[in-house]
């Protein structure tokens, strides 16, 4: 087990840290850098409460170890707000009651932000594909869905 | 007017921004130990020995606990809260679930040792360490088979695997409607054993003050109340010495009401080792170790007249306990259970045998329904086997045999009275927003082109809102049902609403906020909600079994009344006129017909600080109310819905789920549809491919990750169409009725019954749940002779 230094930026500041080489970034972001909106609901990569951005595309964080993310920018769902204004996918959340407990919701947001940087006008059946990895078993996925196509629009609106 | 708006949650900021505060996310001001557990690999095996020594002098390890040192500090065990006693009125073969083994192990991942240690992976790392020798028993987790004469014995002192049996209805009426019969459909009709999977694990937090000898415990739970009270029992601390909170909960579903061996043994550490100490389970310990669900093994009987109308119906049912009985489980699979076989149907007689048995494998305890979703399965498929049988279209023999709307309140054959609903109609409501009449002749093209597309439905009441503590008693109950809420209002006007209940993730800070703005005519966002908290709110029986609204809400509507009553009063005394004189106009009291008002919050004011008031008025304003149901509620569906069976592959597509429900007034039609929509899939995924699987020979658990417990995702699904129809409860002044587990109920049987009508035209009269492709697929090729 031995200690290994990484330095990366979290929402947009470097942190540096010495690590058990074990260590996911998942149990990184939250027990070193109490950053505990990314969650864990799995141990075999199926339900994507772990999501944040690494480099500006999804990864699951229960599946990287933070020493692998040398000078990487990893962006959690701490980090998506602008200030006290709530990014327009939380919003399109909040407005299509896309959540009821909040425990797959940060995974999903970063998922469905993602959905929106690569699609102009996503179909049901596409965003029903883009969600595949990620699990809710509240919702039903229906209000989901609905919220991700009304972010998606009003991300290309603005 | 907040009632009946689909005002957006309150709750939802913090979750959105990663705020919330899950039970792994509690941070204290020093630093906490974690916990692991070791599990036992065996189904059934004898303890030799325990051996902790390498394990203890593992780095950072804290302690190492056995189950014989909790006997050694004279602990206690979980007891049940629901004993139901059997046909002769004796009590059940109770065997509560050990915290950690002793003697024996009965299951795969029962707990046999606890270390403790400074952090997450020294703790997992010794917990492999500890050294147990078993002898390994013969095992068996088919509860078919639990009776057998060589089925092994889990509970020697028993001598038997059977818990309980029950009887319900009446065998001579039965009988001799079956004599009479014009025709008998007989099917099995099990229930497949599946489990409530939150997305957030079980997690416990411990943290115990010697200074104070004061207890903390920080718990993913449903109940905190109910929890503190397990306290007592197991830990023997006095409900005055533990905080129990319960802060956000990633959904519960009626798993997380339990005393699991990991909540008192986490409580326990932090005393031994004099530190905070946490778990958190892993997935694939959440799957082996929280309560499954269901899992009857049902053989049903149903006669018709030669109308097609239902004479009778008979069931022998098995019903898996696991290898120990769960806290509220004889309620489940011997109460409840029976208690809507009626189903949405005018049926004469009814007769269920239900034996609840023990077998090797995980205990089996409430989950979203809790042994109703298994009637309306049965009822449904034995109908559905019929209609085909008859060459009667589906619907049609259902609607010959709905209970009509004069028939209201109508007792079923099984002593439970429906008291308000008009099925008529939702049945009404239902063909026209899935267009049936186009489907049945969609059908029919498709057909003609070897497209496969069937039709379901389900026509159920449920039994919501537990219930009139007088009447749970009768049925069992050791606990009250009802539910408690304080109002209180502050000098400055502001109000705090404390709730027995607990949301994880039913909207209580919205709905509830509802109710009291408009009982107390004040603004949604001059009221706060705490719930979850036994330091902070009173008492509570917490939200399980869709009781809350009927129970919590109405204790706000009740305690805001109060409030008003009392407010009235005061105001009227302020304003030197009569009570009847006294106008509500946006949230202040003015006198009929003058512009003298006063504000709400001057009243708040006056009713802390001015000693001039009412003769026997008391100071200060805040309403405690336990309030206790007059009944029951029975919310009513019917669902209909479409799929396409790949007869190649035995893959299908659900296509499109509509479902029409009356639950009485809605507070908020918004969270009304996120309930419904929840608790369908949860029932999709019981009918197409969730299972708790075992191993046939050995009770190995089969179904160990989500690589093998299949979850319902989004691509597996269509987007829902969605309608009510109200008729008032008439037992509770706001006419509500519980909604929460609708969709579990019907979507099993719904979905189901739409494969058995795509497929029947190929010979298959039978599958079971859940309906793999793997399963189709052999299905028709047995049919075919292959």
């Amino acid at each position: 087990m031995s200690d290994n230094e990484v330095s990366m930026k979290v929402n947009g500041s470097t942190v540096s840290a010495k690590l058990d080489s074990r260590t996911l970034l998942v149990h990184f972001l939250r027990e070193h850098l109490n950053l505990t909106g990314t969650h864990v609901g799995c141990d075999t990569s199926q339900c994507g409460a772990c999501t944040v951005h690494v480099n500006g595309i999804p990864a699951k964080s229960c599946s990287i170890f933070a020493v692998q993310l040398e000078n990487a920018e990893v962006t959690t769902i701490e980090g998506v707000a602008n200030g006290n204004d709530l990014h327009p996918m939380q919003k399109a959340f909040r407005d299509n009651h896309g959540l009821q407990c909040g425990y797959c919701t940060p995974g999903m947001i970063m998922q469905a932000i993602d959905i929106a940087r690569r699609y102009d006008k996503p179909t049901e059946h596409e965003i029903r594909h883009e969600l595949e990895g990620n699990l809710c078993r509240c919702t039903g996925y229906h209000n989901i869905v609905k919220s991700v196509k009304a972010g998606v629009k009003a991300i290309h609106d603005t | 007017m907040y009632i009946g708006e689909p005002v957006l949650r309150r709750e939802d900021e913090k979750f959105l921004r990663g705020k919330g505060q899950y039970v792994d996310d509690i941070r204290l001001t020093e630093p906490i130990a974690h916990a692991a557990y070791t599990r036992t690999p065996h189904a059934h095996a004898k303890i030799v020995n325990i051996s902790t020594n390498k394990a203890a002098s593992m780095p950072g390890v804290l302690a190492v606990l056995t189950g014989r040192d909790w006997l050694d500090a004279g602990f206690g065990e979980a007891d049940g809260v629901w004993p139901v006693k059997d046909k002769d009125g004796k009590t059940a073969n109770t065997v509560n679930r050990p915290f950690l083994a002793v003697e024996k192990v009965r299951y795969v991942g029962e707990c046999v040792a606890m270390v403790i240690a400074e952090d997450r992976y020294q703790a997992l790392d010794a917990a492999e360490a500890v050294e147990v020798s078993y002898d390994v028993l013969p095992a068996n987790a088919v509860t078919s088979k639990a009776l057998d004469e060589d089925a092994p014995i889990l509970h020697e002192e028993l001598g038997t695997n059977l818990v309980l049996e029950t009887h319900h209805g009446n065998k001579f009426a039965v009988d001799e409607a079956f004599s009479k019969a014009s025709h008998i459909t007989e099917v099995e009709v099990p229930s497949n054993r599946v489990t409530a999977c939150p997305i957030e694990p079980r997690s416990y937090l411990g943290h115990y003050d010697p200074i104070n000898d004061q207890y903390t415990f920080w718990s993913s739970t449903q109940a905190p109340h109910i929890v503190r009270k397990y306290f007592t029992n197991s830990m023997r601390i006095p409900e005055h010495k533990l905080r129990v909170i319960a802060p956000d909960v990633g959904g519960g579903f009626g798993m997380k009401l339990y005393h699991y061996p990991e909540e008192p043994t986490v409580l326990w550490a932090a005393k031994v080792v004099g530190k905070p100490v946490r778990w958190t389970g892993t997935r694939s310990e959440s799957l082996v170790s929280d309560t499954h669900a269901r899992d009857h093994f049902t053989r049903g009987k149903i006669a018709f007249d030669t109308n097609g109308k239902i004479l009778a119906m008979s069931f022998r049912t098995m019903a898996a306990y696991g290898a120990y009985e769960g806290q509220f489980q004889a309620s489940i699979a011997n109460a409840y259970h029976y208690c809507l076989l009626s189903c949405g149907y005018d049926i004469p007689a009814i007769y269920a045998e239900i034996k609840g048995v023990y077998t090797n494998s995980t205990p089996v305890d409430a989950y979203r329904g809790a042994g109703r979703p298994e009637a309306v399965y049965q009822v449904e498929r034995l109908i559905e086997n019929a209609a085909h049988e008859l060459g009667i279209d589906p619907l049609e023999l259902r609607e010959r045999n709905l209970i009509q709307a004069n028939q209201m309140p109508y007792k079923t054959a099984v002593d439970i009275t429906y008291n308000v609903a008009d099925l008529p109609v939702l049945m009404t409501k239902a063909k026209k927003l899935a267009r049936y009449d186009e489907l049945r002749e969609e059908q029919e093209n498709l057909r003609k082109k070897g497209i496969y597309m069937g039709i379901g439905t389900c026509v159920f009441f449920d039994m919501a809102g537990a219930g009139p503590t007088k009447m749970m008693n009768e049925l069992g109950a050791k606990i009250g049902c009802y539910d408690v809420a304080s109002c209180r209002v502050h000098p400055s006007g502001k109000v705090t609403i404390f709730a027995g209940s607990h949301s994880h993730g039913q909207a209580h800070e919205t709905t509830w906020s509802q109710i009291a703005a408009d009982r107390l005519g004040c603004d949604i966002e001059d009221i706060e909600l705490v719930e979850g908290d036994t330091d902070r709110v009173p008492f509570g029986i917490g939200t399980w079994g869709s009781r809350s609204l009927s129970t919590a809400g109405m204790a706000v509507a009740v305690s805001a009344d109060r409030i008003i009553e009392k407010a009235n009063k005061l105001a009227a005394h302020m304003l030197e006129c009569a009570v009847e004189d006294l106008i509500r106009e946006e949230g202040g009291f003015t006198v009929k017909g003058t512009d003298r008002s006063i504000t709400f919050a001057d009243v708040a004011d006056a009713a802390y600080h001015r000693g001039d008031r009412p003769e026997g008025l008391e100071i200060g304003l805040e309403e405690t109310v336990f309030y206790d149901p007059k009944d029951c509620n029975y919310p009513s569906a019917v669902h209909i819905c479409v799929v396409l069976v790949d007869p190649k592959t035995g893959n299908v597509t659900l296509r499109d789920y509509t479902a029409v429900d009356d639950v009485g007034t809605i507070i908020n039609p918004m969270v009304l549809e996120g309930q419904v929509h929840g608790g369908l899939v949860q029932g999709i995924g019981q009918a197409l491919m969730e299972e708790c699987a075992y191993d046939s020979e050995t009770g190995q658990y089969v179904s160990g990750t989500f690589m093998d417990y299949a979850m319902p995702r989004a691509s597996d699904l269509p987007s829902f169409a969605l309608d009510s129809y109200t008729t008032l409860d008439p037992d509770n002044p706001l006419g509500i009725k519980g909604a929460g587990e609708s969709g579990t109920l019907g979507a099993p049987a719904c979905v189901c019954n739409a494969i058995v009508d795509a497929i029947w035209g190929l010979g298959v009269q039978q599958v079971t749940q859940p309906m793999t492709p793997r399963k189709i697929w052999h299905a028709i090729q047995n049919a075919n002779g292959n």
